[in-house]
Protein backbone atom coordinates (compact mmCIF):
# COMPACT_ATOMS: atom_id res chain seq x y z
CA UNK A 1 0.00 0.00 0.00
CA UNK A 2 1.08 3.27 -0.93
CA UNK A 3 -0.66 6.41 0.39
CA UNK A 4 -3.73 4.87 0.91
CA UNK A 5 -3.49 2.95 -3.06
CA UNK A 6 -3.55 -0.76 -2.95
CA UNK A 7 -0.58 -1.65 -5.36
CA UNK A 8 -0.30 -4.18 -7.80
CA UNK A 9 2.83 -5.54 -9.85
CA UNK A 10 0.67 -6.91 -13.13
CA UNK A 11 4.03 -8.26 -14.59
CA UNK A 12 5.72 -11.55 -13.40
CA UNK A 13 7.08 -14.61 -13.56
CA UNK A 14 7.08 -18.28 -12.30
CA UNK A 15 9.97 -20.21 -13.05
CA UNK A 16 13.43 -20.26 -12.52
CA UNK A 17 15.87 -18.67 -15.46
CA UNK A 18 19.02 -19.64 -13.76
CA UNK A 19 21.45 -18.03 -16.38
CA UNK A 20 20.01 -14.53 -15.83
CA UNK A 21 19.57 -15.26 -12.44
CA UNK A 22 16.04 -15.35 -12.19
CA UNK A 23 14.47 -17.03 -9.29
CA UNK A 24 10.85 -17.26 -8.34
CA UNK A 25 11.48 -17.49 -4.56
CA UNK A 26 8.80 -16.66 -2.75
CA UNK A 27 10.90 -15.12 0.01
CA UNK A 28 13.03 -12.84 -2.38
CA UNK A 29 10.07 -11.76 -4.12
CA UNK A 30 8.06 -10.78 -0.86
CA UNK A 31 10.97 -8.80 0.72
CA UNK A 32 11.51 -6.88 -2.69
CA UNK A 33 7.64 -6.35 -2.14
CA UNK A 34 6.99 -5.34 0.99
CA UNK A 35 10.15 -3.03 0.85
CA UNK A 36 8.50 -1.24 -2.06
CA UNK A 37 4.92 -0.68 -0.83
CA UNK A 38 3.98 -3.33 -3.65
CA UNK A 39 0.63 -5.55 -2.36
CA UNK A 40 0.38 -8.10 -4.69
CA UNK A 41 2.36 -9.61 -7.90
CA UNK A 42 0.57 -11.03 -10.93
CA UNK A 43 2.34 -13.87 -11.75
CA UNK A 44 2.38 -16.39 -14.91
CA UNK A 45 5.12 -19.21 -16.38
CA UNK A 46 6.15 -18.91 -20.01
CA UNK A 47 8.46 -22.20 -20.09
CA UNK A 48 5.72 -24.67 -21.08
CA UNK A 49 3.92 -25.05 -24.31
CA UNK A 50 1.21 -26.69 -23.33
CA UNK A 51 0.39 -24.79 -20.85
CA UNK A 52 -0.80 -27.09 -18.43
CA UNK A 53 2.39 -27.72 -16.90
CA UNK A 54 3.06 -24.14 -16.38
CA UNK A 55 -0.25 -23.03 -15.38
CA UNK A 56 -0.35 -25.93 -12.64
CA UNK A 57 3.35 -24.59 -11.50
CA UNK A 58 1.73 -21.02 -10.99
CA UNK A 59 -1.58 -22.67 -8.90
CA UNK A 60 0.88 -24.00 -6.65
CA UNK A 61 3.08 -20.63 -6.90
CA UNK A 62 0.15 -18.83 -5.85
CA UNK A 63 -1.38 -21.03 -3.58
CA UNK A 64 1.30 -20.49 -1.00
CA UNK A 65 0.56 -17.01 -0.59
CA UNK A 66 -3.00 -16.34 -2.14
CA UNK A 67 -3.33 -13.04 -0.56
CA UNK A 68 0.12 -11.76 -2.54
CA UNK A 69 0.01 -13.17 -5.93
CA UNK A 70 -2.87 -13.18 -8.80
CA UNK A 71 -1.91 -16.24 -11.56
CA UNK A 72 -2.66 -15.81 -14.67
CA UNK A 73 -3.11 -18.20 -17.88
CA UNK A 74 -0.60 -18.99 -20.13
CA UNK A 75 -0.89 -21.24 -23.61
CA UNK A 76 0.32 -21.38 -26.92
CA UNK A 77 -0.30 -21.87 -30.22
CA UNK A 78 2.62 -24.26 -30.50
CA UNK A 79 0.27 -26.76 -29.47
CA UNK A 80 -3.16 -24.91 -31.01
CA UNK A 81 -5.38 -28.21 -30.13
CA UNK A 82 -4.61 -27.73 -26.25
CA UNK A 83 -5.04 -23.73 -26.03
CA UNK A 84 -9.05 -23.40 -25.51
CA UNK A 85 -9.28 -26.47 -23.11
CA UNK A 86 -6.39 -25.59 -21.33
CA UNK A 87 -7.85 -21.57 -20.93
CA UNK A 88 -10.89 -22.69 -19.54
CA UNK A 89 -9.37 -24.75 -17.41
CA UNK A 90 -7.06 -22.19 -16.22
CA UNK A 91 -10.13 -19.85 -15.82
CA UNK A 92 -12.70 -22.13 -14.70
CA UNK A 93 -10.62 -24.39 -12.11
CA UNK A 94 -7.41 -22.53 -11.34
CA UNK A 95 -9.47 -19.38 -10.72
CA UNK A 96 -6.73 -16.83 -13.39
CA UNK A 97 -8.73 -14.32 -13.89
CA UNK A 98 -6.20 -13.04 -16.98
CA UNK A 99 -4.08 -14.51 -19.51
CA UNK A 100 -0.35 -13.81 -20.54
CA UNK A 101 1.04 -14.74 -24.15
CA UNK A 102 4.37 -14.74 -25.17
CA UNK A 103 5.14 -14.43 -29.01
CA UNK A 104 8.85 -14.78 -28.52
CA UNK A 105 8.09 -18.92 -28.15
CA UNK A 106 6.25 -19.26 -31.12
CA UNK A 107 6.45 -18.85 -35.14
CA UNK A 108 3.60 -16.47 -35.59
CA UNK A 109 3.24 -12.95 -35.30
CA UNK A 110 0.50 -12.51 -33.01
CA UNK A 111 -1.95 -10.65 -35.43
CA UNK A 112 -2.14 -14.30 -37.26
CA UNK A 113 -4.50 -16.61 -36.96
CA UNK A 114 -3.28 -19.17 -35.26
CA UNK A 115 -3.58 -17.11 -32.40
CA UNK A 116 -7.01 -15.45 -32.98
CA UNK A 117 -9.02 -18.86 -30.90
CA UNK A 118 -7.11 -17.18 -27.68
CA UNK A 119 -8.73 -13.84 -28.57
CA UNK A 120 -12.28 -15.02 -29.30
CA UNK A 121 -11.80 -17.10 -26.13
CA UNK A 122 -10.63 -13.90 -23.98
CA UNK A 123 -13.62 -11.70 -25.40
CA UNK A 124 -16.40 -14.15 -24.82
CA UNK A 125 -15.31 -13.71 -21.03
CA UNK A 126 -14.62 -10.46 -21.10
CA UNK A 127 -10.64 -10.91 -19.83
CA UNK A 128 -7.43 -8.85 -20.16
CA UNK A 129 -4.28 -10.38 -22.06
CA UNK A 130 -1.39 -9.54 -21.43
CA UNK A 131 1.66 -9.93 -24.56
CA UNK A 132 4.94 -9.79 -24.51
CA UNK A 133 5.47 -6.72 -27.32
CA UNK A 134 8.65 -5.17 -28.43
CA UNK A 135 10.80 -4.32 -31.72
CA UNK A 136 10.93 -7.48 -33.00
CA UNK A 137 8.63 -8.46 -36.04
CA UNK A 138 6.83 -11.61 -34.04
CA UNK A 139 5.65 -9.14 -31.31
CA UNK A 140 5.27 -5.62 -32.51
CA UNK A 141 2.49 -3.84 -30.51
CA UNK A 142 0.84 -2.05 -33.50
CA UNK A 143 -0.98 -5.60 -34.07
CA UNK A 144 -2.85 -4.62 -31.35
CA UNK A 145 -4.83 -2.10 -33.45
CA UNK A 146 -5.41 -4.89 -36.33
CA UNK A 147 -6.79 -7.65 -33.32
CA UNK A 148 -7.94 -5.09 -30.60
CA UNK A 149 -11.21 -3.75 -32.47
CA UNK A 150 -12.06 -7.45 -33.48
CA UNK A 151 -12.69 -8.46 -30.41
CA UNK A 152 -14.30 -5.84 -28.11
CA UNK A 153 -14.80 -7.45 -24.95
CA UNK A 154 -11.45 -7.96 -24.66
CA UNK A 155 -8.95 -5.93 -22.87
CA UNK A 156 -4.89 -6.33 -24.69
CA UNK A 157 -2.20 -5.36 -22.69
CA UNK A 158 1.37 -3.93 -24.54
CA UNK A 159 3.65 -5.56 -22.23
CA UNK A 160 6.84 -3.39 -21.51
CA UNK A 161 4.94 -0.76 -23.75
CA UNK A 162 7.08 -1.99 -26.78
CA UNK A 163 10.10 -1.67 -24.91
CA UNK A 164 11.75 1.25 -27.10
CA UNK A 165 10.98 4.64 -29.47
CA UNK A 166 9.52 3.20 -32.91
CA UNK A 167 7.62 0.25 -31.31
CA UNK A 168 6.80 2.40 -28.04
CA UNK A 169 4.92 4.54 -30.54
CA UNK A 170 2.88 2.04 -31.91
CA UNK A 171 1.76 0.79 -28.61
CA UNK A 172 0.53 4.63 -27.73
CA UNK A 173 -1.07 4.76 -30.81
CA UNK A 174 -3.38 1.03 -30.80
CA UNK A 175 -4.07 2.52 -26.80
CA UNK A 176 -5.31 6.26 -28.49
CA UNK A 177 -7.24 4.59 -31.10
CA UNK A 178 -8.90 1.68 -29.15
CA UNK A 179 -10.35 1.35 -25.61
CA UNK A 180 -9.54 -1.85 -24.89
CA UNK A 181 -5.67 -1.59 -25.22
CA UNK A 182 -3.46 -0.86 -21.96
CA UNK A 183 0.34 -0.05 -21.42
CA UNK A 184 2.12 -2.08 -18.69
CA UNK A 185 5.51 -0.24 -18.05
CA UNK A 186 8.25 -2.44 -16.96
CA UNK A 187 11.29 -2.63 -19.31
CA UNK A 188 14.96 -3.03 -18.56
CA UNK A 189 15.52 0.45 -20.61
CA UNK A 190 14.40 2.56 -17.97
CA UNK A 191 14.28 5.67 -20.48
CA UNK A 192 13.72 9.50 -19.12
CA UNK A 193 10.64 10.33 -20.00
CA UNK A 194 8.52 7.29 -21.34
CA UNK A 195 6.54 6.89 -17.76
CA UNK A 196 5.59 10.94 -18.65
CA UNK A 197 5.06 9.81 -22.54
CA UNK A 198 2.53 7.22 -22.07
CA UNK A 199 0.54 8.47 -19.16
CA UNK A 200 0.53 12.09 -21.35
CA UNK A 201 -0.03 10.73 -24.49
CA UNK A 202 -2.19 7.31 -23.39
CA UNK A 203 -3.45 8.41 -20.24
CA UNK A 204 -2.92 7.93 -17.04
CA UNK A 205 -5.79 5.16 -17.27
CA UNK A 206 -4.52 3.04 -19.53
CA UNK A 207 -1.06 2.82 -18.40
CA UNK A 208 -0.47 -0.38 -15.61
CA UNK A 209 2.67 -0.32 -12.73
CA UNK A 210 4.60 -4.00 -13.85
CA UNK A 211 8.00 -5.01 -13.04
CA UNK A 212 8.53 -8.71 -14.39
CA UNK A 213 9.73 -9.89 -11.41
CA UNK A 214 11.31 -11.91 -10.42
CA UNK A 215 13.64 -11.23 -13.83
CA UNK A 216 14.11 -8.10 -12.16
CA UNK A 217 13.85 -6.38 -8.96
CA UNK A 218 10.29 -4.86 -9.10
CA UNK A 219 12.00 -2.11 -6.74
CA UNK A 220 13.94 -0.18 -9.42
CA UNK A 221 10.46 -0.53 -11.61
CA UNK A 222 7.80 0.79 -9.33
CA UNK A 223 10.85 3.48 -8.51
CA UNK A 224 10.44 4.64 -12.68
CA UNK A 225 6.80 5.22 -11.59
CA UNK A 226 7.31 7.27 -8.53
CA UNK A 227 10.01 9.16 -9.53
CA UNK A 228 8.45 10.05 -12.80
CA UNK A 229 7.11 13.57 -13.24
CA UNK A 230 3.23 13.05 -12.74
CA UNK A 231 0.75 14.14 -10.55
CA UNK A 232 -0.50 11.93 -7.61
CA UNK A 233 -3.44 10.68 -8.92
CA UNK A 234 -1.60 10.02 -12.01
CA UNK A 235 0.53 7.66 -9.92
CA UNK A 236 -2.04 5.85 -7.95
CA UNK A 237 -3.97 4.92 -11.42
CA UNK A 238 -0.92 3.87 -12.59
CA UNK A 239 0.20 1.54 -9.39
CA UNK A 240 -2.89 -0.16 -8.72
CA UNK A 241 -6.08 1.62 -9.66
CA UNK A 242 -5.94 0.22 -13.02
CA UNK A 243 -4.94 -2.91 -12.41
CA UNK A 244 -7.44 -3.57 -9.88
CA UNK A 245 -10.36 -2.44 -12.44
CA UNK A 246 -9.21 -4.78 -15.25
CA UNK A 247 -8.91 -7.53 -13.06
CA UNK A 248 -12.25 -7.05 -11.16
CA UNK A 249 -10.77 -6.94 -7.65
CA UNK B 1 7.50 3.50 4.38
CA UNK B 2 7.28 3.92 0.50
CA UNK B 3 5.62 7.39 -0.71
CA UNK B 4 3.57 8.58 -3.66
CA UNK B 5 7.05 10.93 -4.17
CA UNK B 6 10.49 10.30 -3.27
CA UNK B 7 13.98 12.63 -2.76
CA UNK B 8 16.66 10.80 -1.41
CA UNK B 9 17.44 11.25 2.34
CA UNK B 10 21.18 10.79 2.26
CA UNK B 11 23.85 13.03 0.25
CA UNK B 12 24.22 11.43 -2.95
CA UNK B 13 26.93 11.57 -5.38
CA UNK B 14 25.71 10.10 -8.80
CA UNK B 15 29.14 8.34 -10.29
CA UNK B 16 27.47 7.57 -13.85
CA UNK B 17 25.72 10.70 -15.66
CA UNK B 18 26.08 11.32 -19.34
CA UNK B 19 25.83 14.64 -20.88
CA UNK B 20 25.48 16.34 -24.61
CA UNK B 21 23.73 14.39 -26.86
CA UNK B 22 24.63 10.89 -28.44
CA UNK B 23 24.98 11.11 -32.15
CA UNK B 24 21.45 9.54 -32.66
CA UNK B 25 19.95 10.33 -29.08
CA UNK B 26 19.35 14.15 -28.13
CA UNK B 27 19.98 14.15 -24.44
CA UNK B 28 16.72 15.22 -22.77
CA UNK B 29 18.04 18.69 -21.10
CA UNK B 30 20.20 21.04 -23.48
CA UNK B 31 22.43 22.57 -20.58
CA UNK B 32 23.93 22.19 -17.00
CA UNK B 33 21.09 23.97 -15.63
CA UNK B 34 19.02 21.42 -17.09
CA UNK B 35 20.93 18.69 -15.67
CA UNK B 36 20.96 20.06 -11.98
CA UNK B 37 17.09 20.72 -12.27
CA UNK B 38 16.63 17.55 -12.85
CA UNK B 39 19.77 16.48 -9.97
CA UNK B 40 17.58 18.35 -7.80
CA UNK B 41 13.92 17.05 -8.04
CA UNK B 42 15.73 13.65 -6.84
CA UNK B 43 18.05 15.60 -4.05
CA UNK B 44 21.12 14.53 -5.94
CA UNK B 45 23.56 17.16 -4.85
CA UNK B 46 26.77 16.00 -7.24
CA UNK B 47 27.12 14.18 -10.33
CA UNK B 48 30.60 12.79 -12.00
CA UNK B 49 29.88 13.38 -16.19
CA UNK B 50 31.50 12.37 -18.58
CA UNK B 51 30.11 13.83 -22.55
CA UNK B 52 28.41 11.92 -24.92
CA UNK B 53 30.46 12.74 -28.06
CA UNK B 54 33.51 10.79 -26.15
CA UNK B 55 31.15 7.57 -25.87
CA UNK B 56 30.42 7.22 -29.62
CA UNK B 57 32.84 9.28 -31.54
CA UNK B 58 35.82 10.94 -30.53
CA UNK B 59 37.06 10.44 -26.36
CA UNK B 60 39.65 13.78 -27.13
CA UNK B 61 36.94 16.53 -28.73
CA UNK B 62 34.03 14.75 -25.83
CA UNK B 63 36.65 16.20 -22.85
CA UNK B 64 36.92 19.54 -24.72
CA UNK B 65 33.06 19.40 -24.63
CA UNK B 66 33.22 18.62 -21.16
CA UNK B 67 34.48 21.87 -19.62
CA UNK B 68 30.97 23.62 -20.61
CA UNK B 69 29.86 21.65 -18.28
CA UNK B 70 31.54 22.45 -14.98
CA UNK B 71 31.53 24.85 -12.69
CA UNK B 72 33.11 26.11 -9.52
CA UNK B 73 30.04 25.20 -7.41
CA UNK B 74 31.08 21.48 -7.21
CA UNK B 75 28.05 19.75 -7.96
CA UNK B 76 29.50 18.51 -11.32
CA UNK B 77 33.36 16.68 -11.75
CA UNK B 78 34.57 15.68 -14.67
CA UNK B 79 35.42 12.15 -16.07
CA UNK B 80 37.61 12.57 -18.75
CA UNK B 81 37.36 9.91 -21.62
CA UNK B 82 40.26 7.86 -22.53
CA UNK B 83 41.28 5.76 -25.72
CA UNK B 84 44.57 3.65 -26.09
CA UNK B 85 46.17 6.02 -28.63
CA UNK B 86 48.80 8.55 -28.03
CA UNK B 87 46.69 11.56 -28.76
CA UNK B 88 44.31 10.79 -25.90
CA UNK B 89 47.11 9.65 -23.86
CA UNK B 90 48.72 13.10 -24.49
CA UNK B 91 45.54 15.05 -23.51
CA UNK B 92 44.42 13.12 -20.42
CA UNK B 93 48.20 13.59 -19.21
CA UNK B 94 48.27 16.84 -19.60
CA UNK B 95 45.42 17.51 -17.34
CA UNK B 96 46.57 15.45 -14.89
CA UNK B 97 49.36 17.87 -14.83
CA UNK B 98 47.14 20.31 -14.60
CA UNK B 99 45.64 18.46 -11.26
CA UNK B 100 42.18 17.82 -12.80
CA UNK B 101 42.27 14.05 -13.33
CA UNK B 102 40.47 11.97 -10.46
CA UNK B 103 39.24 9.58 -12.58
CA UNK B 104 38.67 8.15 -16.49
CA UNK B 105 36.61 6.37 -18.39
CA UNK B 106 37.71 3.94 -20.73
CA UNK B 107 35.90 4.00 -24.53
CA UNK B 108 34.83 0.65 -25.20
CA UNK B 109 37.07 -0.14 -28.15
CA UNK B 110 35.72 -3.55 -28.29
CA UNK B 111 33.04 -1.60 -30.82
CA UNK B 112 35.87 -1.58 -33.22
CA UNK B 113 37.39 -4.92 -32.43
CA UNK B 114 40.18 -3.90 -30.03
CA UNK B 115 40.02 -5.83 -27.24
CA UNK B 116 40.94 -5.07 -23.43
CA UNK B 117 44.24 -7.24 -23.22
CA UNK B 118 47.31 -5.73 -22.04
CA UNK B 119 49.40 -5.88 -25.12
CA UNK B 120 46.43 -3.07 -26.37
CA UNK B 121 46.25 -1.47 -23.34
CA UNK B 122 49.75 -1.89 -21.18
CA UNK B 123 50.73 1.30 -21.50
CA UNK B 124 47.44 3.41 -20.39
CA UNK B 125 46.84 1.05 -17.56
CA UNK B 126 50.13 1.31 -16.02
CA UNK B 127 50.10 4.99 -16.32
CA UNK B 128 47.00 5.05 -14.59
CA UNK B 129 48.44 2.97 -12.14
CA UNK B 130 51.30 4.31 -11.23
CA UNK B 131 49.06 7.82 -11.19
CA UNK B 132 46.76 5.95 -8.98
CA UNK B 133 43.71 7.22 -11.07
CA UNK B 134 40.70 5.10 -11.33
CA UNK B 135 39.42 3.55 -14.29
CA UNK B 136 35.67 3.32 -15.56
CA UNK B 137 35.01 0.36 -17.41
CA UNK B 138 31.69 -0.62 -19.42
CA UNK B 139 30.66 -3.93 -18.96
CA UNK B 140 27.36 -4.32 -21.35
CA UNK B 141 29.33 -5.31 -24.23
CA UNK B 142 32.67 -6.94 -22.18
CA UNK B 143 34.89 -9.67 -22.81
CA UNK B 144 34.47 -11.20 -19.21
CA UNK B 145 37.87 -13.01 -19.57
CA UNK B 146 39.76 -10.53 -21.33
CA UNK B 147 38.24 -7.98 -18.89
CA UNK B 148 39.43 -10.37 -15.67
CA UNK B 149 42.47 -11.60 -16.72
CA UNK B 150 43.81 -7.87 -17.80
CA UNK B 151 42.76 -6.51 -15.00
CA UNK B 152 44.40 -8.93 -12.86
CA UNK B 153 47.63 -7.64 -14.33
CA UNK B 154 47.04 -4.27 -12.96
CA UNK B 155 46.83 -5.29 -9.05
CA UNK B 156 46.48 -1.85 -7.71
CA UNK B 157 44.28 -0.41 -10.48
CA UNK B 158 41.16 0.67 -9.03
CA UNK B 159 38.26 0.32 -11.04
CA UNK B 160 34.59 0.90 -11.18
CA UNK B 161 32.22 -1.75 -13.89
CA UNK B 162 30.24 -0.33 -15.43
CA UNK B 163 26.79 -0.76 -16.44
CA UNK B 164 26.10 -4.70 -15.14
CA UNK B 165 22.72 -6.13 -16.21
CA UNK B 166 20.43 -9.58 -15.43
CA UNK B 167 22.70 -10.90 -18.18
CA UNK B 168 26.25 -10.80 -16.63
CA UNK B 169 24.19 -12.91 -13.59
CA UNK B 170 26.91 -15.82 -14.16
CA UNK B 171 30.22 -14.12 -14.35
CA UNK B 172 29.45 -10.90 -11.28
CA UNK B 173 30.54 -13.03 -8.85
CA UNK B 174 33.42 -14.47 -9.84
CA UNK B 175 34.48 -11.20 -11.45
CA UNK B 176 34.10 -9.29 -7.88
CA UNK B 177 36.18 -12.21 -6.19
CA UNK B 178 38.51 -12.01 -8.63
CA UNK B 179 38.79 -8.46 -8.84
CA UNK B 180 39.46 -7.33 -5.03
CA UNK B 181 39.83 -3.80 -6.67
CA UNK B 182 36.75 -3.76 -8.52
CA UNK B 183 33.58 -1.84 -7.40
CA UNK B 184 30.46 -2.43 -8.81
CA UNK B 185 28.16 0.46 -10.56
CA UNK B 186 24.84 -0.74 -10.19
CA UNK B 187 22.48 1.63 -12.87
CA UNK B 188 21.25 -1.23 -14.46
CA UNK B 189 21.51 -4.17 -12.08
CA UNK B 190 18.09 -5.56 -11.04
CA UNK B 191 18.34 -9.34 -10.61
CA UNK B 192 15.89 -9.27 -7.51
CA UNK B 193 17.65 -8.84 -4.14
CA UNK B 194 20.86 -9.13 -5.75
CA UNK B 195 21.92 -5.25 -4.63
CA UNK B 196 21.55 -6.65 -0.56
CA UNK B 197 22.84 -9.99 -1.98
CA UNK B 198 26.26 -8.83 -3.03
CA UNK B 199 26.57 -6.66 -0.04
CA UNK B 200 26.42 -9.48 2.20
CA UNK B 201 28.74 -11.49 0.23
CA UNK B 202 31.58 -8.90 -0.83
CA UNK B 203 30.69 -5.62 1.59
CA UNK B 204 28.86 -2.19 0.56
CA UNK B 205 32.31 -0.90 0.00
CA UNK B 206 32.42 -2.36 -3.32
CA UNK B 207 29.01 -1.03 -4.43
CA UNK B 208 28.36 2.49 -6.33
CA UNK B 209 25.44 4.35 -7.13
CA UNK B 210 25.34 5.45 -10.55
CA UNK B 211 21.89 6.48 -12.28
CA UNK B 212 23.57 6.20 -16.07
CA UNK B 213 20.88 9.25 -16.74
CA UNK B 214 20.07 10.35 -19.49
CA UNK B 215 20.51 6.48 -20.93
CA UNK B 216 18.06 6.10 -18.01
CA UNK B 217 16.38 7.92 -15.79
CA UNK B 218 17.23 9.68 -12.95
CA UNK B 219 15.85 8.74 -9.73
CA UNK B 220 14.83 4.89 -10.72
CA UNK B 221 17.77 3.28 -8.89
CA UNK B 222 17.82 5.52 -6.30
CA UNK B 223 14.49 4.71 -4.94
CA UNK B 224 15.62 1.28 -4.86
CA UNK B 225 18.83 1.37 -2.92
CA UNK B 226 16.34 3.40 -0.30
CA UNK B 227 14.18 0.41 -0.53
CA UNK B 228 16.31 -1.73 0.39
CA UNK B 229 17.81 -3.41 3.90
CA UNK B 230 20.86 -1.74 3.96
CA UNK B 231 21.88 0.17 6.97
CA UNK B 232 22.02 3.88 7.13
CA UNK B 233 25.78 3.59 6.89
CA UNK B 234 25.85 1.20 4.08
CA UNK B 235 23.00 3.60 2.12
CA UNK B 236 25.23 6.75 2.57
CA UNK B 237 28.78 4.60 1.29
CA UNK B 238 27.10 3.71 -1.90
CA UNK B 239 25.26 6.76 -2.76
CA UNK B 240 27.93 9.02 -2.04
CA UNK B 241 31.16 7.84 0.07
CA UNK B 242 32.38 5.00 -1.88
CA UNK B 243 32.68 7.09 -4.85
CA UNK B 244 34.34 9.99 -2.66
CA UNK B 245 37.04 7.34 -1.23
CA UNK B 246 37.45 6.25 -4.80
CA UNK B 247 38.21 10.03 -6.39
CA UNK B 248 40.38 10.58 -3.15
CA UNK B 249 42.68 7.60 -4.18
CA UNK B 250 41.64 5.24 -1.43
CA UNK B 251 40.67 1.62 -1.93
CA UNK B 252 37.65 -0.19 0.01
Amino acid sequence: MIDGTQVIDYHGHVGRWDPLGMKDDPKLMLHAMDSAGIDRSCVFNIFHPDGTTGNDETARFVARHPDRFIGFAYVSPMMPERMVPELTRAIDELKFPAIKLYPPYTLWPFNQPQWFPIYQFADERGLAVLFHTDGDELNRPRYLSEIAPQYPNAKFIAGHSGNVVEPRAEAIAAAQAHPNVYLETCSTYRTPGVIEQLVNEAGADRVLFGSDTPLMDPRPQIGKIITADISDEAKRLVLGDNARRLLGI
Amino acid sequence: MTSLNFKSRVPVFDANVRVGDLLDEPAPYRDREGLLSEMDRHGVQRALIYHAHGENVSPIIGNEYLEAWLSDDGRTHPQWMVIPTSDSLVQVQSLHADGRVNSVRLFDTGQRDLPFRPWAYDTLLSWLSEEHIPVWIYLPDADADALITTLQSYPSLVSVLVGAHYVHALWLRPMLAALPNAHLELSRYEPICEIESLRDEFGAERLVYGSWYSRYAMGAMLFYLHHTNLTEAELALVCAGNLERILEGGTK
